[in-house]
């Protein structure tokens, strides 16, 4: 390999991130074009998570623009044979995060530039609007397709490719959407885990170009790695990679996690490599297009096992796609460590002190606008019966900074305490006796279900799989405006009507009981694991 | 002749789970396994989804496809076969809920086809079992209807007469035969709706009848279609058949293939002796017919 021409002077760290990511997109398309002759022609990049690779196959003729200001030089692959094949990529260094990006991808929240004025107005006013144009993107979302993609099985009379003859220990590819806070990124994780454990070597990916926060989480363990094809790798290319990738390094299953690119990857996948087990984890089914759900439902003639958190995407498969046997529903959940039956509400009727909570990412799933204004509303609803009302709010996100303003807008600053992501949750939803979710959709939050834990009572949107743990008179409707109406009603009823508290109780503890019988994702993960640890097929 | 043989079975089911739950035991114990069961409810209120669910759990070549209302037989043999077109599937196996084949029917009915090609370079465009009733005598609701030249190609060791017309009742349909005519008639609700189907299959070829492919037919008792035996509990099927016959006889016959469809109607209605006020209900879903023109879906 040349060294490149054009690094010095640079600070010394800069020039070993550039070294570094050089090698990453070398060894990238190294192991795509394991023969061709390669030239990279390097840039400074101007955003921190793109490389915008451009990939030309065949010879190459520089155009001025390939010499502009930001060029930092080449580096070249020699091919296998000096007559190899030419191969240019041209790429970019995504510089370094600043520090404000590292904390905050997303930008703070404003509203929409037409609909300030309302917003100034009337913040409920403005979340309805929002809330109408998404249902009528959901009404119109009918037009995406629901039919599986037909996959021939090929005939007996050609023999199917098979696999050649691996030393090294079977591997997983895991695909993630990519490496931020999320709860299919946190299932994402355990099942990195669970791969080391069941003696899986591991590759993780990530189809979303982004900082990858939590990249540094990913489990120090030689037999880890973390394959950079979000900043490097254009979709269209990755089938081809992950073929390449998966002769290399014997890799025996996928398993998908909202990553769209492996998705498009899986024809190849069952083409050149039909040895392959496929599995795929869906979470929430979405407003707009009804999400990766959907996307897994049209590839299911692609996937082996469809792993499921809910009965709602059960139903969803079997209603959509006509598919049960290939669906396991395997819950978010630790087997054991649960008590063993659950503690007594923290709520009573007729309290003098209600604690409300509000757990999770303040991102417009999450609806902060709503909950203000709900807390606005129950902060009346407490001043009418003399209840001194408190609540705390625990999440980050771009709504951050136009919560605290509204905070301050309804003068609730004495009474609404905003905490940090990492503020110790258990503790919290222990002395607390309403946990609020208002979200605009939800797989089933896990919050409800440590707040069911805590002895604090849930009241959510009737959204995806809430209904399965939040008993039907404690689910409220997604219209902004009946979705406050709605909270300060069941609040009420709450602390006025013991017999109505109590059968809020016990429903509570049927579906907390119903979901822990159920089994878990490692359950139904972990024996795949294990046979293709084991090397054996289906 | 094909070298590709993924095969759909699907079942259209409507309110009779435990005759459902028969067929699909039958189609279990077949020598050749369909790769692909689809199960179309038409919105049952018994427990055929708690059923097929359960037993689905352990076979994933189970799908089923559970229709927001019952659309009847037409609609669910039209969204039955567009699934399992889409599922990449290069025969289907179409048949009732109460139809149980034996063993090596489907078998016998792929190999038919598939030799039939072979052999005279013509590609039926379906293969139709013998259904027989309960006590094994024909099934008089499910007899092909045999083209002119019926025994062209038959002899003692390949007994397959050519027919242009059978029942949705155990019928092996080629992928390349919907790719040509389209789907069933999702309109014609009951009735008809297979007859109208595989005639117009036929227009690129008849199909074949196998005898030695057999399916038990589970029906209350063993009546033809003969508008003699139109009575009050069967006027409303009798009234789709008929109207559904007079929209075919129109599109493929014109007004006079009505005239004469109306006119041998009333020759079995007045041999059975039918009574008047059923016959004037007869004759009015045939004039509905002469004008009710249902569009064909192509895949």
């Amino acid at each position: 390999m040349t060294s490149m021409t054009a690094l010095a002077p640079v600070g010394e760290e800069t020039a070993q991130r550039i070294e570094r990511e050089i090698q990453e997109i070398v060894a990238i398309y190294s192991r795509l074009y394991p023969t061709q002759a390669l030239s990279f022609l390097v840039y400074q990049g101007k955003d921190p998570v793109w490389g915008a690779p451009v990939v030309t196959e065949g010879a190459f003729t520089f155009q001025p623009e390939h010499l502009n200001a930001e060029f930092l030089g080449q580096v070249d692959r020699p091919g296998a044979h000096p007559g190899a094949p030419v191969v240019t990529v041209q790429v970019s260094i995504p510089r370094k995060p600043l520090p404000s990006e590292s904390r905050q991808m997303d930008a703070p929240w404003s509203p929409m530039r037409r609909l300030r004025a309302l917003y100034r107005l009337s913040p409920l006013a403005y979340e309805t609007v929002r809330y109408q144009a998404e249902m009528q993107r959901k009404r119109r979302a009918g037009g995406h397709s629901h039919q599986p993609l037909p996959r021939g099985d090929g005939s007996a009379l050609l023999a199917a490719p098979a696999p050649a003859q691996q030393d090294q220990r079977p591997a997983i590819l895991i695909g993630m959407h990519w490496l931020e806070v999320g709860g299919a990124e946190k299932l994402g994780f355990d099942t990195i885990r669970w791969a080391l454990e069941a003696g899986l070597r591991v590759f993780v990916a990530a189809g979303v170009p982004s900082i990858q926060r939590l990249a540094d989480r990913l489990p120090d363990h030689p037999d880890v790695t973390f394959l950079r094809l979000d900043r490097y790798l254009p979709h269209p290319l990755w089938p081809r990679y992950v073929e390449n990738l998966a002769r290399a390094e014997n890799i025996r299953l996928i398993h998908i996690h909202h990553c769209r690119p492996l998705y498009e990857s899986l024809p190849q996948v069952r083409a050149r490599l039909p040895w392959i087990r496929v599995i795929d984890s869906t979470h929430i089914v979405e407003h707009a297009d009804g999400g990766f759900p959907r996307s897994s439902g049209v590839w299911s003639g692609f996937i082996d096992l469809h792993h499921v958190i809910s009965r709602e995407l059960v139903d969803y498969y079997r209603d959509r796609f006509q598919i049960i046997g290939q669906v396991r529903l395997g819950r978010m959940l630790e087997r054991g460590g649960h008590p063993a039956s659950l503690p007594e509400p923290n709520m009573q009727p007729g309290k003098k002190r209600l604690q409300v909570a509000f757990v999770g990412r303040l991102y417009y799933q999450k609806r902060p606008i709503v909950l203000v204004e709900a807390l606005r509303a129950l902060s009346d609803w407490a001043r009418r019966n003399d209840v001194e009302l408190a609540a705390k709010i625990v999440g980050e996100g771009p709504f951050l900074d136009a919560v605290r303003a509204l905070i301050s807008r309804y003068g609730l600053a004495d009474r609404v305490a905003l905490l940090p992501a990492d503020a110790p949750v258990p503790e919290i939803l222990r002395q607390s006796d309403i946990l609020l979710l208002p979200s605009n959709n939800e797989g089933l939050a896990l919050v409800c279900y440590e707040a069911v834990e805590q002895g604090c009572i849930p009241i959510s949107t009737d959204v995806g799989s809430q209904a399965e743990i939040v008993p039907k008179d404690l689910l409220v409707p997604l219209a902004p405006r009946a979705c406050v109406k709605g909270i300060v009603a069941a609040v009420d009823r709450l602390w006025r009507d013991a017999d109505f508290l109590s059968r809020q109780r016990e429903a509570l503890v049927r579906s907390w009981t119903a979901i822990t019988s159920d089994p878990t994702a490692k359950d139904v993960l972990m024996p795949v694991y294990q046979k293709a640890a084991a090397g054996l097929q289906e | 002749m094909s070298a590709l043989g993924k095969t759909a079975a699907v079942i259209v089911t409507f309110n009779r789970s435990a005759k459902l739950m028969k067929v699909l035991d039958a189609l279990d114990g077949q020598t050749l396994r369909p790769d692909v069961i689809l199960v179309v409810d038409n919105a049952s209120t018994d427990d055929t989804q708690a059923l097929v669910e359960a037993r689905a759990q352990d076979d994933a070549r189970i799908r089923y496809l559970r229709l927001a209302q019952n659309v009847g037989g037409a609609g669910g043999f039209h969204e039955g076969l567009k699934a399992a077109y889409r599922l990449g599937a290069h025969y289907f196996w179409v048949s009732d809920d109460d139809a149980y084949p034996q063993p090596d029917a489907i078998e016998r009915l792929v190999q038919a086809i598939t030799a039939f090609e072979a052999q005279h370079e013509w590609r039926p465009s379906f293969a139709c079992s013998r259904v027989e009733w309960i006590d094994g005598s024909l099934c008089e609701m499910n007899t092909p209807r045999p083209v002119w030249d019926w025994p062209r190609f038959l002899t003692a060791r390949t007994p397959w007469a050519l027919v242009d017309s059978a029942s949705f009742v155990s019928i092996l349909i080629p992928r390349w035969a919907v790719e040509q005519h389209g789907l069933p008639i999702a309109d014609y609700f009951i009735w008809f709706d297979d007859a109208e189907y595989t005639r117009r299959l036929s227009r690129s070829y008849p199909g074949i009848f196998c005898p030695e492919s057999r399916v038990i037919h589970d029906t209350p008792d063993n009546r033809g279609v003969n508008f003699a035996l139109v009575d009050e509990k069967s006027l409303w099927k009798f009234k789709y058949g008929a109207r559904n016959e007079a929209s075919w006889r129109r599109r493929e016959r014109g007004r006079m293939g009505i005239l004469a469809f109306a006119y041998g109607v009333h020759l079995q209605m007045k041999g059975g002796n039918v009574p008047w006020k059923l016959r004037r209900e007869i004759f009015r879903a045939i004039a509905r017919g002469a004008v009710f023109r249902p569009g064909i879906v192509k895949v």
